[in-house]
């Protein structure tokens, strides 16, 4: 099921970095939903295709560990060679970027991103924030609230937060379906470009072709309470 | 066209106008009813120059800073103590179906009167209440009731826990309300499972990401408590100790004092107890602030975890607790209504009868009839009032003002002891005779605000495009009204409906003062039987004060389903 497509970059470091999905079966009120065994290696992007209802977010869910009541899952699921299937969510080390930025209105953009960040020393964490933004020209904007910020850069701030986390793998839920096309390019091709700068093993879930072209990787389509076709 | 139609349009346009009439008059009239005997301006008395003499008396009287000081700590920590324990709950079952649960098994204690709970929590912790009957003779060793003097004791003890579990519910049900919003609900949810995909325990996220957000939603419901809390009557009443009790109950008993010279005193006692109350409102928002500024820089400084697993475990013990609280004081209320002979360390009656019962519904035939009028003439008029106000405001295309929206929760806003005084005193220089009616508008005060907080969302939801269907097939807007708009929000209706006979069969103060002795309820016979006579004739009363509300509900439950079901079924 999962044979190509090693990532031009890939580097000794990426080999180890990886995220294994092993025979899993989704189950909603005990009908089946999807099976799906699949390796996504540092760097790589697999794209999940579908429509409505069959099981994209739900297998989201699953990776992140927060499947919803009514859901039940089997098989395994592996993170750079730990098994994680049973971990508590907050402990796996998953990044999410969804449609909306949700980002948190209470904090400044700069307190959105040091939320994400481990802890350390202020302003260490401060200067290491301010060079993020600069990289994808939002320098200067640290104080600003996050709805002041247009869409796009709100969406730029969202994916600062989960890259300064220092997550092992980053999961995409349409990511974005909510930017204009012009928008979508740029902030596609920056949120690729950083996946592979980082070699983070990535799934992403969307309607669009496009997004599926560009990321270049694996295109899994699942159909209605079907098993998946492989492209 | 009927008659109705052609009355329809300027009665729907003159109905807010009246609504505000309703409530502002009287809230103003006994502020004003208030101010001016306090001044010393008491005709009736002779007394016709100003003076400052009532707030010297009031100075003078013994005890009097203790009675504000206990006005003001047990309205502060109970509903610090109802607001951090709905933030626990809520924190430790976020994701949790628990949060459900606990939300339906809280719910019903929302519409139990004050004085009907109160007697409960009375009855569990009086030396020969439940809890000391349980403990005893294998834990405690005690033969006899303990020497204690819950449910009365001077720190006021027995009202913080009373208080807190009236409160709590609340505050729960409102939070959950704020959750449920579809967009923001959702979007907080989001939220925190993006804080927990950042690798946040569940528990501070809660705390770092939902809470921000969710606290703005919950400060007026909060303000709300603490105001009630500050100036509330039936609780410290049956719960508080007596020498000195609350500000609240000593006013009162000033008021009802023979010596009709105490009014004044009474009277510079109630602006007193509007300036606690506004000083109880300062306290929170000072301690608001010093929370927001000594927590801000922690939400950013990436700790992830503050030991959520030892607090989700005392929320587990917390939340137990208090369920079993409430639960032993209601089967406590349950077993004394029907208890024969009991002797003190058996945690069972050793026999039942059903006498009480009998005698106390033999008593409450003629207060019985009358709660239920009250009940049923003052919700009638809020509801119609209500309907007639959403309604113009669909009619005009424009919400109702800041101001009016204010002026519908002014009752609640306003300690009710600051102006239901002077609102029986304008009625006594109208020469107002008519006590069932006076009761009946007093009612309404707090009927119509709760009732209008029910209907408003629903009727502003309904779905224009219904109107405009059935305006474009020549429908007039009093057939709109009448054939489209309350069939089809009929559930709402009889829910606002239910709300507002529960408000209405709860209130104590308003009857007691309005009705002027002649007119008693269920709720003013068991507030007068609950600290004398008969435990088991006030467990009766207490039950039958639960009992009225959860049966309103259930009607108001029922009664859309089994009208939809017939409709279908010709």
């Amino acid at each position: 099921m999962h044979t190509q497509a090693i990532s031009a970059n890939h580097s000794d470091t990426a080999a180890t970095s990886a995220l294994t999905i092993d025979g899993l079966i989704l189950c909603r009120q005990q009908q089946h939903l999807l099976s799906l065994s699949a390796t996504i290696r540092g760097g790589e992007i697999l794209t999940i295709m579908g429509p409505s209802g069959s099981g994209k977010s739900t297998l989201l869910n699953w990776v992140t560990g927060m499947l919803p009541v009514g859901f039940s899952a089997q098989g395994q699921l592996h993170l750079n060679g730990h098994n994680i299937t049973t971990m508590a969510s907050h402990l796996r080390h998953i990044g999410l970027l969804y449609q909306d930025p949700l980002l948190f209105p209470h904090l400044s953009v700069a307190g959105n991103i040091a939320f994400a960040m481990p802890p350390s020393p202020k302003a260490q964490r401060q200067a290491a924030i301010s060079d993020a933004l600069v990289q994808v020209g939002l320098g200067g904007l640290e104080q600003r609230s996050p709805q002041s910020l247009s869409g796009g850069q709100q969406a730029r701030v969202a994916l600062l937060r989960v890259l300064l986390s220092q997550p092992k793998a980053i999961l995409l839920d349409e990511p974005f379906s909510k930017l204009d096309s012009q928008l979508r390019h740029e902030t596609r091709q920056l949120v690729f470009d950083q996946i592979r700068e980082h070699q983070l093993p990535a799934i992403m879930v969307t309607h669009d072709q496009t997004d599926a072209d560009a990321a270049q990787g694996k295109i899994i389509s699942l159909a209605q309470f079907n098993k998946p076709v492989i492209d | 066209m009927s008659t109705i139609a052609k009355l329809f349009n300027p009665m729907v346009r003159f109905s807010p106008f009246i609504m505000m009439a309703l409530l502002l008059f009287p809230v103003l009239g006994g502020l004003i009813g208030v101010i001016l005997p306090a001044l010393g301006w008491i005709p009736a008395l002779d007394q016709t120059q100003f003076n400052l003499n009532g707030f010297s008396q009031l100075w003078q009287t013994p005890g009097i800073g203790h009675m504000a000081l206990l006005s003001i700590t047990t309205s502060l920590v109970s509903t610090l103590l109802a607001f951090i324990i709905t933030i626990l709950i809520l924190a430790s079952y976020f994701t949790s179906p628990w949060l459900g649960y606990i939300q339906r098994l809280l719910g019903p204690i929302l519409v139990i009167p004050h004085a009907a709970a109160a007697i409960a929590i009375g009855f569990l912790i009086t030396p020969s209440g439940m809890v000391s009957r349980l403990a005893s003779p294998w834990l405690s060793g005690w033969d006899a009731p303990p020497d204690w003097l819950y449910p009365h004791d001077a720190l006021g003890l027995s009202i913080i826990l009373g208080l807190t579990l009236k409160e709590l519910p609340f505050l729960l049900l409102m939070a959950l309300g704020v959750l449920a919003q579809p967009d923001l609900g959702q979007t907080l949810r989001a939220q925190h499972k993006v804080a927990l995909s950042l690798g946040y325990c569940p528990m501070t996220a809660f705390f770092k990401v939902v809470l921000p957000s969710l606290y703005p939603h919950l400060r007026l419901p909060i303000l709300a408590v603490l105001t009630y809390a500050s100036a509330s009557v039936e609780i410290p009443l049956i719960l508080g100790p007596n020498n000195p009790p609350t500000l609240a109950v000593a006013i009162m008993q000033w008021f009802h004092d023979v010596d009709l010279s105490l009014r004044i005193k009474a009277s510079a006692g109630a602006i007193v107890q509007i300036q606690l109350t506004l000083l109880v409102l300062a306290c929170w928002w000072l301690l608001e602030r010093l929370v927001i500024k000594f927590a801000k820089p922690l939400l950013t400084n990436g700790e992830r975890e503050y030991g959520g697993v030892i607090i989700q475990q005392f929320t587990h013990v917390i939340t137990a607790l208090m369920l079993a609280v409430i639960g032993l004081a209601l089967v406590g209320l349950v077993l004394w209504s029907f208890a024969g002979f009991w002797y003190f360390p058996d945690a069972l009656p050793q026999q039942f009868v059903i006498l009480h019962w009998q005698s106390a519904l033999q008593q409450m035939h003629t207060p019985l009839i009358d709660t239920l009028l009250i009940a049923l003439c003052a919700t009638a008029l809020a509801i119609t009032l209500t309907l007639l106000t959403l309604e113009a405001e669909q009619h005009s295309g424009k919400s109702l003002s800041l101001l009016g929206s204010v002026l519908i929760y002014l009752p609640l806003l306003i300690p009710s002891i600051a102006f239901l005084f002077g609102l029986v005193w304008l009625l006594e220089q109208i020469n107002s005779q008519h006590t069932f009616i006076n009761v009946v508008l007093a009612h309404v005060l707090f009927v119509l605000p709760y009732v209008f907080l029910s209907l408003a969302s629903s009727y502003r939801r309904f779905d224009p495009r219904f109107s405009i269907v059935a305006a474009s097939l020549g429908a007039s807007k009093a057939k709109i009204f009448f054939r489209i708009k309350l069939p089809m929000l009929i559930g709402p209706i009889f829910i606002a409906c239910a709300l507002g006979l529960a408000i209405s069969f709860s209130q104590y103060l308003p009857t007691l003062l309005t009705g002027g002795g002649r007119i008693n309820t269920i709720t003013t016979e068991a507030v007068s039987l609950a600290n004398g006579g008969s435990r088991r004739i006030s467990a009766v009363y207490a039950l039958m004060q639960m009992m009225l509300p959860a049966l309103g509900f259930l009607l108001a439950w029922l009664l859309p389903k089994l009208i939809s079901t017939n409709h279908y079924q010709k």
